[in-house]
C-alpha cells in the first residue's frame, strides 16, 4: 500500500507537468494580449515595449514557459490584468470563497438529495417510482445549465413578485448592496436568497447523474448472493437494505464523490456567468475575454491539480474502505 | 409425430435466441424499451422539425424588418413564434439553427469518437510505453476542465463551424479512447487474435479489421450519448458567443442576446433552449436503450 502511494505521487509529476504544458501552450497561443494596448493613441508605443519585456512576451515560448514556471514554484503568479492593480493571486484568493460557498453547498444538497432517491429507485427497480426518478434524472442530465438558470430567472425574478413589488429572489450578485453592517442574521438570510437560484440550477444537473450513479451501484450489490443468504436467514429487508447492500454500493460513490470535489474549487463557468457570481468559473471566462492570462493559467493550473489530486485520493480511499481491491 | 407437429406450430409463434441475429436481438430488445422508444420519437420529430420545416416555412432566416413595430414580435400568423430583436422569423432561425447545432454534434462526436477509438487501439494493442505516454496524455487532457479551455483555443482558432467542431473534438476523444483501450486489452488476448497473428496479420489489419469491430458496439452507445454533450458544449460556447456567429444561427447563438430582453420578450429565451433540451434528452433516453439493449452490465 505504501509503495503503491508513493508510485501514484510520483506518477502525478508527468500529469501536472503535462498539464502545465497544455494550458501555458494554448493561452501563449493566444494572437497578442498587448493588441487593445497597441492600438491605443493614448498608449506609447515604448511602454508597450517595456510591459512586453517585464512580461517576458518578448522572448520565444518555449523559454517564456520557463520564466512562468519558475514564477509558479516561487509563488509568484504575476499581475492581472483584469484588475489592474492587483496580483493574479490576489484576484484568485477574492475568487476563491465565492466560490466554495455556492459550490460547496451544491455539492451537499446534492449528495443529500440524490443518495436516497438513487437507492429508493434501486430498491423498487421498475416500479412507477423508478421510471419517474428516472425521467427526472435524465431531465437534469440534459437540461442546460444556462437555459435551466435563465428559466429559474425568469420564473422567480420576472413572474413571481413580492407584495412590495420587488422580486421574490434576486436575479443575480451576492448580496443586497447596503447590508454591509447589518446583524449577522439579516445578512445571513439576504445572501441565502441570492444562492437559492444557482445552487438550485447546479445540484439539478448533479443530483441526475448521481441518482443514476447510485441506482446501477445498487441494483449490482442486490443481485449478489449474500443478499439473498441475508434474505433466506429472515434479516427484515430495511436491514437488508441499509446494512448488509448500501455499505458495498456506496464504495463506488466515495471514487464518483472524490472525482467530482473539484468542482467545488474549479466553479460553474456558465451558471456563474448568468449569475454574476464572481467565482472562479466566471473569473477564468472574463480573465480569457480580457486576455489576462497570468489568471486564466493559474485558476486553471490549480482546478486541473485539484483534480488529479482527488484522482489520486480516490484510488486510496478506493483501496482503503474495500479490502478486496489489492494493488501491487 | 404429433407432439412434434405441436413444437413446430410453437416454434412458428415464439422466436427463440437462436431465431434472431446480433442486430436482430438487439433491435428486438430496443422496440421494448420504453425510454428508449421515447427517445426516438422525439429525435424523430425533431428530426422532420428541423429537415421538413423549411420546405414548408419558406422565410428567410436572415431576413431583418427594417422597422421598430418588427422587433420582438409577439407570436402572430405572419411570425408563429415572434420575431428577434432583429426582426427577424425565430421560427425560420429555429429550423436552420437546428441544422447546424445537429450538424456540429454529430461531425464533432463522430470525429472525437474516431480519435479516441485511434488512440485507445494503438495504447491498447501495442502496450508498453506506446501505452504508457498515450494514456498519461489521455489522463492530463481528462483532468484540464474543458470548459475554460474551450473558450481559450476557441478564441485562437477563430470563430466558426469548423474550429468548433475542431475545439469540441479536441476535448472530447478522452473517455472513447479509455472505453476502447479496455477493450483491446481484452480483446487481444482472445486465440481469434492470436490465430490473426500466426497467419501472420499486419497489426494494423488486427487493429481495424479484427480489434475494431468488436468495439464498435460500445462505441455506438459512447457517440449517441457523445452527441448530445457537444450539442450542449456548442450551445454553452455559442451561448458565450465563441462559438457559431451571426448570421448563422444556432440554438445556443439564439439564446446570446436573449438574456437580455428576458422581461420583454420571453419566448426569445423558451424555444430555443426548449428544443437543446428535446434533443439532448432524446439522445440520452436512446443511448442509455441502446446500451441496455447491447449489453445491460456494460458501464458507461
Amino acid at each position: 500500500m505504501r509503495d503503491y502511494i508513493i508510485r501514484r505521487i510520483l506518477g502525478m509529476i508527468p500529469l501536472i507537468l503535462i498539464v502545465m504544458i497544455v494550458s501555458f501552450g494554448i493561452f501563449s497561443l493566444v494572437p497578442n494580449p498587448f493588441a487593445a494596448l497597441t492600438e491605443n493613441p493614448r498608449i506609447k508605443r515604448a511602454d508597450v515595449e517595456r510591459l512586453k519585456h517585464a512580461w517576458g512576451f518578448d522572448l520565444p515560448w518555449h523559454l517564456r514557459f520557463f520564466r512562468w514556471f519558475g514564477g509558479v514554484v516561487r509563488g509568484d503568479w504575476g499581475p492581472s490584468l483584469l484588475f489592474p492593480g492587483s496580483t493574479a493571486r490576489e484576484v484568485i484568493g477574492r475568487a476563491l470563497p465565492i466560490t466554495m460557498r455556492v459550490m460547496g453547498l451544491e455539492f451537499l444538497l446534492a449528495l443529500i438529495i440524490a443518495l436516497p432517491i438513487g437507492i429508493l429507485s434501486a430498491v423498487k427497480q421498475y416500479s412507477i417510482t423508478d421510471y419517474i426518478v428516472t425521467v427526472i434524472s435524465f431531465f437534469g442530465m440534459s437540461m442546460p445549465t444556462f437555459w435551466f438558470g435563465l428559466l429559474m430567472m425568469m420564473f422567480f425574478s420576472v413572474l413571481l413578485k413580492r407584495p412590495s413589488g420587488m422580486p421574490l429572489l434576486p436575479a443575480g450578485g451576492l448580496m443586497t448592496p447596503g447590508l454591509e453592517d447589518a446583524p449577522f442574521f439579516v445578512k445571513f438570510g439576504d445572501r441565502l436568497q441570492y444562492l437559492v437560484m444557482p445552487v438550485a440550477v447546479l445540484a439539478f444537473n448533479s443530483i441526475g447523474g448521481w441518482t443514476r450513479y447510485m441506482r446501477t451501484s445498487m441494483l449490482e450489490v442486490i443481485r449478489q448472493d449474500y443478499i439473498r443468504t441475508a434474505r433466506a436467514k429472515g434479516v427484515p429487508e430495511r436491514f437488508v437494505i441499509n446494512r448488509h447492500a448500501l455499505r458495498n454500493a456506496l464504495i463506488p460513490i466515495v471514487t464518483l464523490v472524490a472525482l467530482s470535489a473539484p468542482i467545488v474549487v474549479g466553479g460553474a463557468a456558465i451558471t456563474e456567468t448568468i449569475f454574476t457570481i464572481p467565482g472562479m468559473g466566471s473569473l477564468i471566462i472574463q480573465a480569457q475575454i480580457k486576455a489576462d492570462y497570468p489568471t486564466a493559467m493559474i485558476a486553471l493550473m490549480l482546478s486541473s491539480i485539484l483534480v488529479i489530486v482527488f484522482n489520486l485520493v480516490a484510488d486510496i480511499v478506493y483501496a482503503w474502505i474495500d479490502p478486496r481491491i489489492k494493488y501491487s | 409425430m404429433a407432439e412434434n407437429a405441436i413444437d413446430a406450430g410453437k416454434k412458428k409463434n415464439q422466436k427463440t435466441a437462436e431465431d434472431f441475429t446480433y442486430i436482430g436481438m438487439v433491435l428486438h430488445r430496443l422496440t421494448r424499451h420504453k425510454l428508449a422508444m421515447a427517445g426516438a420519437f422525439m429525435l424523430i420529430a425533431i428530426f422532420l422539425f428541423v429537415f421538413v420545416g423549411p420546405l414548408i416555412w419558406r422565410i428567410d432566416p436572415n431576413l431583418q424588418i427594417e422597422s421598430l413595430e418588427g422587433l420582438l414580435n409577439p407570436a402572430s400568423a405572419a411570425h408563429p413564434l415572434g420575431t428577434d430583436d432583429y426582426g427577424r422569423d425565430v421560427l425560420a432561425r429555429m429550423f436552420f439553427g437546428g441544422r447546424i447545432s445537429l450538424f456540429i454534434g454529430f461531425v464533432s462526436a463522430i470525429t472525437a469518437a474516431l480519435v479516441g477509438t485511434l488512440v485507445g487501439l494503438v495504447a491498447g494493442y501495442y502496450g508498453g510505453w506506446a501505452d504508457n505516454i498515450l494514456m498519461r496524455f489521455t489522463d492530463a487532457m481528462l483532468s484540464i476542465p474543458t470548459f475554460p479551455l474551450l473558450i481559450a483555443l476557441a478564441s485562437i482558432l477563430g470563430k466558426g463551424i469548423w474550429q468548433l467542431i475542431m475545439v469540441i473534438v479536441v476535448f472530447g476523444w478522452m473517455v472513447d479512447a479509455r472505453l476502447v483501450r479496455g477493450m483491446v486489452l481484452s480483446l487481444k488476448e482472445q486465440e481469434y487474435v492470436e490465430a490473426a497473428r500466426a497467419i501472420g496479420a499486419s497489426a494494423n489489419r488486427i487493429m481495424w479489421k479484427h480489434l475494431f469491430p468488436n468495439t464498435l458496439a460500445v462505441l455506438i452507445v459512447s457517440t449517441t450519448i457523445g452527441i448530445g454533450g457537444s450539442i450542449i458544449y456548442e450551445a454553452s460556447i455559442s451561448f458565450l458567443g465563441f462559438g457559431v456567429q451571426a448570421p448563422f444561427a444556432s440554438w445556443g447563438n439564439m439564446l446570446q442576446n436573449a438574456q437580455q430582453y428576458i422581461w420583454t420578450a420571453p419566448s426569445l429565451i423558451i424555444y430555443p433552449g426548449l428544443a437543446i433540451f428535446m434533443t439532448v434528452l432524446g439522445f440520452n433516453f436512446f443511448g442509455d436503450g441502446l446500451r441496455d439493449a447491447i449489453d445491460p452490465k456494460l458501464k458507461l
